[in-house]
């Protein structure tokens, strides 16, 4: 019996989600303990509560959730037209909601079940019937979301949901042509979404184009994140020996700038750390979809690995300069209770998974 | 396959981000770190330079004057140079450290020690600045008002901007913790298009705080210069001859829609806002009696008294209950029902038998009184809504007062009671709740001399706004009745406002005195010139003023005495 209960977990799973919750409690640590607010008290309550969640949700197992997906879909959008009309402002966005003390950041939750209602959409049909049908049907599951997500604005957060429909059509099945004829026509269409972006959201891309553009806004901080970074060097200043970002040269170095700290103070190596604990975190979910024959379930894995990994890369890529900066939060270690109850809800999906495999 | 494929990118893209590590921490390592030192790197703010304002002809109303600047980098300063700060500009050597622990923008911002400061000590301190680590003289442009008081109510001022300000404004690049920000008039209305965007250069600077390079620098972009309708020279000369009253006076191109004079008196100097070290001269304008800080012909409403008897007049035209021809006789007053107590007419002997033409030269109150009875307050209050009374103006300033104009439903909320027929009549002469600004019945007299046009004064040139054309609900020949009798009021013997007559062309006005107890009436003058085809349009108010046909006659003769000496040989 215990035997059997213990194949069940996935020991690897539960190692990186438990060693990339330790790096993100140290720095938010590291980054904030000059600042009287105690956030990695904070943090630490949001880690506790999602790890009760990720543990329950084996319990109840993922096919629950994907039979609830489209009711979780409606849910999640509905939140997301809350934050509309009754949201509150944090820098100059409407990207957050007040439930009595708690403030929560609805995107975060909606990136999560437009992922389940598409793979149980997906995964309820055949890539090889009316195939453009479902094609459609998925494009407007994820533009709802997608759209209310970028009038926040949140021009960030909104186009994860592009990564996340790609590689889900990918794996479902979608014919190369498709894929083919979605690349040629982003080419087309991308001057003329230019038009209808914020003046702030232009000088972010034209800035990450040319950082000398606006030295004290955009181009100060993508500046000064670079040189925190890179001020790491091998083997970084050591923890809490920061300067830059501890002396708020960088903005933001509790959530979206996090990465910063880590660079800075433990150097390329921690760099290389915590790469590896993404790859392995990455690895064991693989290792998990082709453990299973369910569709669905391969499918929900595969979009949690895409919005994750398109989250890491895109957040410490900003930080070193190799993209604009977007208000994009490091999956596991930036500062963020709503950001981190959605990764820990991913986590127990994939546990649940990965339970309910099939043996072979 | 495919998940083979969608694997190999995931972990070729963390091989990517491991090399784009790779190069950042390890390869320009060394130099981010030197960059990085905690004294290597600053970022300088540079103000942009506030647009200025001209008036029509082009003289300055307000510009920027160089002014020398102290600041000190905090962590470069070391105990000697506050002594040495300290006996240079007499101020304690706390007051100093207070001043470096100043709520700063950025790590190793400047910190201002002392503005506005003299030359001769600015060259001074330059001179001593190899002693004075951390200390430099930095040139800003401070904000000048090169005529004071006389267009301060329109221009406005601007002050330095406070912290909710500063959280307040999203656009974090444009406003720094020492911005000035627009806080009346002019300076608060367009403050996006006179503040400009702000530069600013990141350099590096060797360990004693001296520049080694320039990293990147953006060049500040100056605001936007605006150009206001006012004739500085006539509005600096009216402004004189208002000089002991509590007055306003404002004249209108009616066929352009702009304000040629809008002054307001007493006034204050602007200056005194904007200049370092005034604290008590400012809080002495804010505190004065005499509310010199008030645009009177804006941003305060009164009681028009005898101006309303226009829109009176217009209301039992349109509404059918008279024709010019109808007579009413006045003995002097005029009781509501037998029995009442009897309301006076100003007049006490009686204006005997008028007609409408006779009863606005006149003044007559028994008139109005009669008209009053014939319609209900609701009726009134149309008109005088549709005359843009009690509404909002577009006039490019702030604080405009929307004035009040009462009708049954307003009773009702305001005081839970229904309206008497007797508030009706006091309605009909222009007492009981209705409030007007000047600018308002300036409004309300350019449209009646324009035969109907809508017209919202301007304060400002702006080829973007398009020219007043809609007109109002009014029949044009009933605006023409009015406007004769408004030429009677000037150029008949008998009119109220005989005393404004000119020399050197005919004017149609109408006179008002509001009774305003305890104290002195307010006394009114609001007309138009020439009465054939008219060009300006005008208003006077003189706050507690008196007899509006005997001070405020007084000043509109005045005003066009100058007015001709200024422009004369046009109409002349």
């Amino acid at each position: 019996m215990a035997q059997k209960w213990l194949k069940d977990i996935n020991f690897l799973l539960i190692f990186t989600f438990l060693s990339l919750t330790a790096v993100s409690i140290l720095f938010i640590y590291s980054s904030s303990y000059e600042e009287p607010a105690n956030y990695e008290m904070r943090q630490l309550f949001w880690v506790s509560v999602g790890l009760m969640i990720a543990f329950m949700i084996p319990l109840l197992g993922y096919r629950t959730f994907l039979n609830m997906s489209y009711l979780l879909y409606v849910i999640s959008i509905l939140l997301l037209v809350c934050v509309e009309i009754a949201g509150h402002t944090r820098y100059g966005a409407q990207r957050w909601l007040s439930v009595g003390p708690v403030i929560i950041q609805p995107s975060e939750f909606a990136k999560l079940t437009t992922i389940m209602a598409l793979s149980n959409f997906l995964g309820s049909n055949y890539s090889w019937e009316r195939e453009h049908k479902v094609i459609i049907g998925a494009l407007g599951l994820i533009l709802v979301p997608m759209v209310l997500i970028m009038k926040q604005p949140d021009l960030g957060s909104s186009l994860l949901f592009i990564p996340m429909l790609v590689v889900m059509l990918f794996v479902w099945g979608i014919r190369y042509r498709y894929i083919i004829l979605a690349f040629v026509s982003v080419a087309t269409a991308a001057p003329i979404l230019w038009i209808f972006l914020k003046e702030y959201q232009k000088n972010r891309i034209l800035v990450f184009l040319n950082p000398k553009l606006d030295p004290l806004g955009a181009g100060y901080t993508a500046i000064q994140s670079k040189i925190a970074v890179g001020a790491g060097g091998m083997w970084g200043k050591g923890f809490l020996h920061g300067t830059q970002s501890q002396l708020n040269f960088v903005p933001e170095h509790h959530t979206d700038f996090i990465f910063c700290v880590l660079g800075e103070e433990w150097g390329f190596a921690g760099s290389c750390l915590l790469m590896a604990m993404y790859g392995i975190l990455f690895h064991s979910l693989f290792q998990i979809i082709s453990h299973t024959t369910d569709v669905k379930a391969k499918l929900l894995a595969s979009g949690i690995i895409a919005v994750v990994f398109a989250q890491v890369f895109i957040n410490i890529s900003m930080t070193i300069g190799l993209m604009p900066i977007t208000g994009i939060t490091l999956p596991f270690v930036s500062y963020g209770g709503s950001s981190y109850l959605a990764v820990s809800i991913a986590f127990g999906l994939a546990l649940s998974i990965h339970k309910e495999r099939s043996i072979f | 396959m495919r998940y083979l494929i969608f694997r190999i990118c995931i972990y070729l893209g963390l091989a990517f981000l491991l090399g784009g590590l790779f190069h950042t921490q390890v390869i320009q390592g060394q130099y981010y770190m030197e960059l990085g030192d905690k004294n290597r790197m600053r970022l300088i703010p540079v103000e942009a330079p506030r647009g200025r304002v001209f008036d029509r002809n082009g003289n300055l109303l307000a510009t920027n004057r160089p002014a020398y600047d102290i600041v000190a980098t905090p962590e470069d300063v070391t105990p000697d140079v506050i002594k040495t700060l300290s006996a240079m500009l007499t101020l304690s050597n706390e007051e100093i450290k207070k001043r470096l622990r100043s709520p700063r923008e950025y790590p190793f911002a400047p910190a201002v020690i002392s503005e506005d400061i003299s030359q001769e000590l600015a060259f001074k301190i330059e001179e001593m600045r190899p002693d004075l680590a951390g200390v430099e003289i930095r040139v800003s442009g401070l904000r000048f008002y090169p005529y004071g008081e006389t267009a301060a109510h329109i221009i406005g001022f601007i002050g330095k901007i406070n912290k909710q300000e500063y959280l307040d404004h999203e656009e974090k690049g444009r406003y720094g913790f020492n911005s000035m920000i627009g806080r009346a008039g002019l300076e608060k209305l367009y403050d996006e298009e006179l503040r400009g965007w702000r530069g600013g250069r990141q350099i590096e600077v060797n360990a004693q705080g001296k520049l080694v390079r320039v990293l990147s620098e953006k060049n500040p972009d100056p605001g936007k210069d605006l150009i206001v309708t006012v004739d500085l020279e006539f509005q600096k000369r009216i402004m004189e001859l208002l000089k002991d009253h509590h007055a306003s006076v404002a004249v209108l191109d009616i066929k352009t829609s702009e304000l040629i004079a809008m002054a307001s008196t007493p006034s204050f100097d602007p200056n005194v806002f904007v200049a370092p070290g005034l604290e008590s001269k400012r809080l002495s304008f804010i505190k004065d009696k005499e509310a010199p800080m008030l645009d009177r012909g804006i941003s305060s409403s009164y009681p028009p008294g005898s101006i309303f008897k226009l829109v009176t007049a217009l209301a039992a035209l349109e509404t059918g209950k008279i024709t010019p021809g109808t007579h009413f006789f006045c003995s002097g007053q005029f009781r509501l029902k037998p029995g009442t107590s009897p309301r006076k007419c100003w007049y006490a002997q009686g204006h005997g038998n008028l007609n409408l033409y006779e009863a606005i030269e006149r003044s007559c109150n028994v008139y109005f009184y009669n008209l009053g009875k014939l319609l209900t307050a609701d009726e009134i209050a149309h008109y005088a809504r549709e005359l843009g009374l009690g509404k909002e103006m577009e006039i490019e300033t702030t604080n405009i007062s929307p004035g009040l104009v009462p009708d049954s439903a307003w009773k009702k909320s305001h005081f839970k009671e229904k309206w008497y027929q007797g508030e009706t009549l006091s309605f009909a002469i222009g007492q009981s709740y209705l409030l007007t600004s000047p600018l308002q019945i300036l409004r309300l007299v350019a449209t009646i001399a324009s035969g109907g046009r809508s017209i919202e004064p301007r304060l400002l040139r702006d080829p973007s706004i398009p020219p007043d054309t809609s007109r109002v609900a009014i029949t044009k020949a009933h605006i023409e009745i009015v406007k004769k009798g408004m030429l009677q009021v000037v150029q008949s013997d008998y009119g109220t406002g005989q005393l404004a007559r000119l020399d050197f062309g005919t004017m149609a006005a109408k006179t008002g005195t509001a009774q305003a107890p305890p104290l002195n009436s307010h006394a009114w003058m609001t007309g138009f010139f020439p009465y054939e085809d008219p060009e300006i349009a005008f208003v006077v108010f003189v706050e507690h003023g008196g007899s509006g046909g005997i001070a405020a006659a007084g000043i509109v003769k005045g005003t066009f005495e100058i007015w001709k000496e200024m422009y004369g040989p046009k109409v002349a």
